[in-house]
């Protein structure tokens, strides 16, 4: 992982599932003048990330909006049809965390994130980290080490806050 | 080059999650000395692969064992996890359909049938298709022409050529 507290996120085209189907939404629109969170994982229907990391943002929402977090964004390397089934099956969506897919990698390997493991038939895929950025700029970063799911995790993270 | 009736699929390995976790399946055993359905499709939880492509086989699958079918494979660039999952929801592994994950889109290729989309999201993914295979050469294929509906390839429409 590249990033580190101070850098500016750079901007990526994300996937998103909208009304009318798939379509892109440029990341630094989505962060310009925000406190946002941003945490990035494996995969959608992974197991820690279904079981583990997404739940504990889920369980988090309200006090991350209490100290002035306007969004939460997940970032996967899936593609929007994978996200959006995942956002409702878990009860992310309805919790208010926003999929962001980057299904190019190209925002995950700019953050140098990616992680491949050929046997889970995983390529290109996201590392663990949770972000809260300013402006889209990085204030907090908590980044777990390949295979773990810690300091990244909601409660973890909040307590960095 | 695009795959050809009489030409035998190339050698192929593939990713399948089961109980004892992730197992890879070498394509030229499952298809050695068996006739096998094999449909390919854009991807798990996208709106004609969910709602017509994989249910049209499931619909077929019985009228195809009929017809001494050994197999029907459902192959898709998608991880394991994910596919899995959507064969569960889907019905699809109830219904006793094969799901192959093709993750690194290196069998999908060699067969000519990749293809991305970047505004959808779908980066090296799969076209479209469905063949008839006899001992590991294609013996029907049926790709789809145009992007967004499912006939040619569909369980029926294959099953029609039988």
């Amino acid at each position: 992982m590249k990033l580190k507290v101070g850098d500016k996120l750079p901007d990526a085209q994300m996937s998103v599932m909208g009304s009318e189907g798939p379509a892109l939404v440029s990341l630094s629109e989505k962060l310009a003048g925000r406190k946002v969170v941003v945490f990035g994982l494996p995969g959608a229907f992974t197991g820690p990330c279904s079981t583990t990391h997404i739940p504990s943002f889920m369980r988090v929402m309200d006090q991350l909006k209490s100290k002035g977090v306007e969004a939460v964004y997940c970032v996967a390397v899936n593609d929007p049809f994978v996200l959006k089934a995942w956002g409702e099956s878990t009860g992310a969506t309805d919790a208010g965390i926003e999929m962001l897919g980057d299904a190019s990698a190209a925002f995950t390997k700019e953050l140098e994130a990616e992680f491949t493991a050929p046997p889970l038939g995983l390529y290109d895929r996201s590392n663990r980290y949770a972000a809260l950025v300013e402006d889209g700029v990085v204030k907090v970063l908590n980044v777990d080490e390949p295979g773990v799911c810690d300091i990244s995790t909601g409660e973890r993270f909040l307590e960095a806050l | 080059m695009t795959i050809k009736v009489g030409q035998k699929l190339p050698e192929s390995m593939l990713l399948q999650k089961t109980s004892d976790g992730p197992r890879k399946v070498v394509l030229s055993e499952k298809l050695k000395g068996r006739k096998v359905v094999l449909f390919g499709l854009p991807g798990a939880f996208t709106p004609t692969c969910d709602s017509a492509h994989l249910p049209s086989f499931m619909r077929t699958k019985d009228a195809f064992v009929d017809a001494g079918v050994d197999d029907i494979i459902c192959v898709s660039v998608n991880d394991i996890h994910v596919m899995e999952l959507w064969g569960r929801l889907s019905g699809a592994q109830e219904a006793g359909i094969t799901m192959l994950a093709d993750a690194d889109c290196s069998f999908t290729k060699s067969i000519g049938m990749d293809y991305s989309n970047p505004d959808a999201g779908m980066f090296d993914r799969s076209k479209r298709y469905a063949m008839l295979v006899e001992d590991g050469t294609v013996v029907l294929f049926q790709p789809e022409e145009k992007a967004g509906v499912c006939e040619i390839s569909a369980g029926e429409a294959l099953l029609a050529n039988l």
